[in-house]
């Protein structure tokens, strides 16, 4: 305790960095997921394809990917670049297959009502097919945020990991308090997120806050 | 061209054997994913079945799972690494506790996911707990327990590369290599290798889920399976979870 | 480290070497637009251990504190690292050694004392576009520790006297050890020390290398000579009659383009004050039980110091 008050502005400084690094894979997947999972769900063809290539790219390592991407990219070593991209990378293999889901879980007869009543399909799209994708949407971009600022700490192996830099820190000093405090960092700036995310859902989606179907419909549903 | 001189550096008979070889290195790393999932498994199954077939502790496991999902593994490691020293089993732990949300996340949302009137029936018929557990709920529920085997398999495989940093060898140790010595060629064939191992592994285990689960199942959840082949991250499904839960 | 690879690396740093020149001309870098007083902006970087952290914070305090806007990159790792991070300009300064400097850039190099290897790096940096300033009188080499008991059992005084034991030990130390010139190749060339395994603890000689060494998952360690553990732990620091590991005098290392004589005074002077007595008990306060920041570490010492 005494060590975190007396280096506050370290750590503070590290879980800005943290909070700053992460933030834009988060929204940088959600978005890219966002025609990614409409165009999977709406061909099949595509599906497939993207589902392959973003499991793929989900098998590499974090670590693989910080270290090698400087030379796919042609960034400097140190740019943060690497790790954000990196990171998006992640978000989005994970968001991609549940965005799809997403757009699958809006009924049938509801996109045919749309369509009846003279809807286009872009406007059918963002006033119809997009809010009620959204719940499920948004049960996917908190798993996408608890992992991006989990995973991030790998990259303070190449100088980039923002609260990583306490782990490898604070093992090299032989000091567990330090990294504790990295790890506590690291885990409340995930529950912010999450809260975050939980509230952004309760505004804009009114009415997914008492889920009407029974938590178990939901449940199969979510997992078919 | 990288990708090539990666792929060259890997299929070089002189990297094969010996110290720093591919394969004695691949076997390692499939020995920490054996035990680490092993682990997680014992512990894992267990408790999903207890609280998808009873019903309790629901909420606690959920939230408990959720925040487990946040721990960053490779502090987690370093931590315990400072009071036990270097060694296998600090790693094993840590890739355990990686392990065990998406375990208990299939397991349990496999059990939850079994229609209550196909319960409800066995249990007319007199069946026992156990028998309801071991004849109705399990194989009903086998394509997500497997999924969230699958998932942990994948995390399992990707993660242990950090082995290589903490006086282990395994797959990482290419990564690291290519890390300390700025060689570019070495990260990338360690990058195929672990990517070629994960998907060899989430190919073997699909292959044990059609063998394993029984026809009718299959048939009935067509859709789960069909989805599943691509179930890299079941904790996407687990997240779906956590807001109906 | 097998011939094709130096290779490779040296052939990758030439190529960043180039190609980081070219780009520094193309890019003129306009300072001071927003009509402030500072002098310009430096990154320092730091190769990832804690002593690395400390002089990184000294040198940048010291010129934060003469009105260069100062922001650090720490922990960047090996020399194979952070010599392209430098060149590519992602960082401006480093701090480094001064042996492992010279071999890392120049294998072939037989420089062996503090004068002959500063001596001879300027030559050696230049074709690099990097230059250093003056090196600290601190030194901190890269050592082959053993334990007390481990050296009476078997005679150790010299890095030779492990040549009859070598087939049953095994040296733990950072990945980049082995290929470096007092890894495998000197050890082998200079002591006859061969045939013993390696274990990469990639913790520069830290808690991990330590743990090791006392339970005896390995028997020879590479730790820094100005690390406390080692007095700590009275462990005994194998003799290196024949130099196989150079003078390695603390030095910072810059990218030529960001080096002027107005920056290389001021960290001229942190460096004029550095002993190894100082290095030794900077790196003790860092250990100690506050385990203070590296910042706090190096701000104590300047004003002590009267740097600031």
């Amino acid at each position: 305790m005494q060590w975190l008050w007396e280096n506050r502005d370290l750590v503070f400084g590290l879980s800005l960095e943290h909070v700053r690094l992460s933030v834009i894979p988060i929204i940088g997947g959600f978005i890219a997921c966002i025609p990614l999972g409409w165009l999977a769900n709406r061909f099949r063809m595509t599906r497939a394809i993207q589902l392959t290539i973003f499991g793929i790219l989900f098998t590499i390592p974090s670590l693989a990917l910080f270290v090698t991407l400087p030379s796919v990219l042609g960034t400097k070593i140190l740019n943060p670049i690497n790790v954000v991209v990196a990171l998006t990378i992640y978000a989005i293999a994970i968001m991609v297959r549940g965005a799809a889901d997403a757009f699958a879980s809006v009924p049938r007869d509801v996109i045919e009502s749309a369509n009846a009543v003279g809807f286009s399909s872009a406007s059918r799209f963002w006033t119809v097919e997009f809010p009620l994708a959204g719940p499920v949407l948004l049960a996917n971009l908190r798993v996408v945020s608890v992992t991006t600022v989990s995973l991030l700490s790998v990259g303070a192996l190449v100088g980039n990991g923002a609260l990583g830099y306490l782990f490898i820190n604070g093992y090299q000093r032989d000091f567990p308090t330090e990294i504790m405090i990295g790890i506590v960092f690291t885990l409340v700036i995930a529950v912010v997120f999450d809260q975050i995310l939980v509230l952004i859902g309760r505004i804009l989606m009114p009415w997914a806050r008492r889920p009407r179907r029974s938590p178990r419909a939901l449940m199969v549903r979510g997992a078919a | 061209m990288l990708f090539l001189e990666a792929l060259a550096f890997i299929v070089d008979p002189a990297n094969l054997l010996g110290e720093k070889g591919i394969l004695p290195r691949l076997v390692d790393h499939l020995l920490y994913t054996g035990l680490s999932l092993g682990v997680a498994l014992l512990i894992g199954i267990p408790v999903g079945l207890i609280i998808g077939h009873t019903g309790k502790g629901k909420n606690l496991v959920i939230a408990l799972t959720g925040s487990f999902r946040a721990l960053p593994t490779f502090g987690l490691l370093l931590f315990i690494i400072l009071f036990t020293g270097l060694g296998l089993w600090p790693l094993v732990f840590v890739l355990a506790v990686l392990a065990i949300p998406p375990i208990i996340a299939g397991a349990y949302s496999g059990l939850d996911s079994v229609n209550r009137e196909t319960i409800d029936s066995a249990r007319a018929i007199g069946m026992t707990e156990w028998q309801i557990l071991g004849k109705v709920e399990i194989p009903l529920a086998l394509p997500l327990i497997l999924g969230g085997i699958r998932s942990a398999t994948l995390q399992i495989i990707a993660t242990a590369t950090i082995a290589g940093y903490v006086g282990l060898t395994g797959l990482g140790r290419f990564l690291i290599e290519g890390l300390a010595y700025h060689d570019y060629t070495i990260a990338f064939a360690g990058a195929i290798l672990v990517a070629a191992l994960a998907l060899a592994a989430d190919g073997l285990l699909a292959l044990v889920q059609k063998l394993v689960v029984p026809p009718g199942v299959s048939r009935g959840s067509a859709r789960t399976t069909h989805r599943s082949r691509w179930n890299f991250r079941p904790a996407v499904s687990t997240g779906t979870h956590i807001t109906g839960g | 480290m097998p011939q094709h690879m130096k290779r490779r690396i040296i052939a990758g740093i030439a190529a960043l070497g180039l190609t980081a020149s070219l780009a520094a001309c193309a890019s003129g870098d306009p300072l001071g637009g927003n009509g402030s007083a500072d002098l310009g902006s430096l990154t320092i970087g730091s190769q990832g251990f804690a002593e690395s952290d400390i002089l990184a914070q000294l040198y940048g305090q010291a010129l934060a504190a003469k009105g260069y806007k100062i922001d650090y990159a720490p922990s960047i790792g090996s020399r194979e690292t952070f010599i392209p991070a430098l060149q590519d300009g992602s960082i401006d300064l480093i701090p480094d050694y001064a042996g492992n400097l010279l071999y890392g850039a120049d294998p072939k190099a037989t420089a062996t004392s503090t004068v002959d290897v500063m001596a001879a790096l300027p030559a050696v940096l230049e074709p690099l576009g990097l230059v250093v300033s003056d090196a600290a009188q601190a030194e901190d080499s890269d050592a082959l520790v053993v334990t007390k008991e481990f050296a009476a059992a078997n005679k150790l005084e010299s890095i030779g006297d492990l040549k009859p034991i070598a087939k049953d030990i095994t040296i733990g130390a950072n990945t980049e050890f082995e290929g470096r010139s007092y890894g495998r190749s000197g050890l082998e060339k200079i002591y006859g020390v061969t045939g013993w395994k390696f274990k990469a603890i990639d913790d520069y000689g830290g808690p991990g290398t330590l743990s090791d060494l006392l339970k005896g998952n390995i028997q020879v360690a590479d730790i820094y000579t100005t690390t406390p553990s080692i007095k700590q732990n009275d462990l005994v620091v194998l003799k290196d009659p024949l130099n196989m590991i150079a003078a390695q005098n603390v030095v910072p290392l810059f990218n030529k383009d960001s080096y002027s004589v107005a920056i290389a005074n001021v960290v001229n002077q942190v460096s004029n004050r550095l002993t190894t007595a100082e290095l030794m008990d900077l790196n003790e306060i860092s250990a100690g039980d506050s385990k203070p920041s590296p910042e706090k570490v190096a701000k104590d010492w300047l004003t002590k110091m009267g740097l600031l």
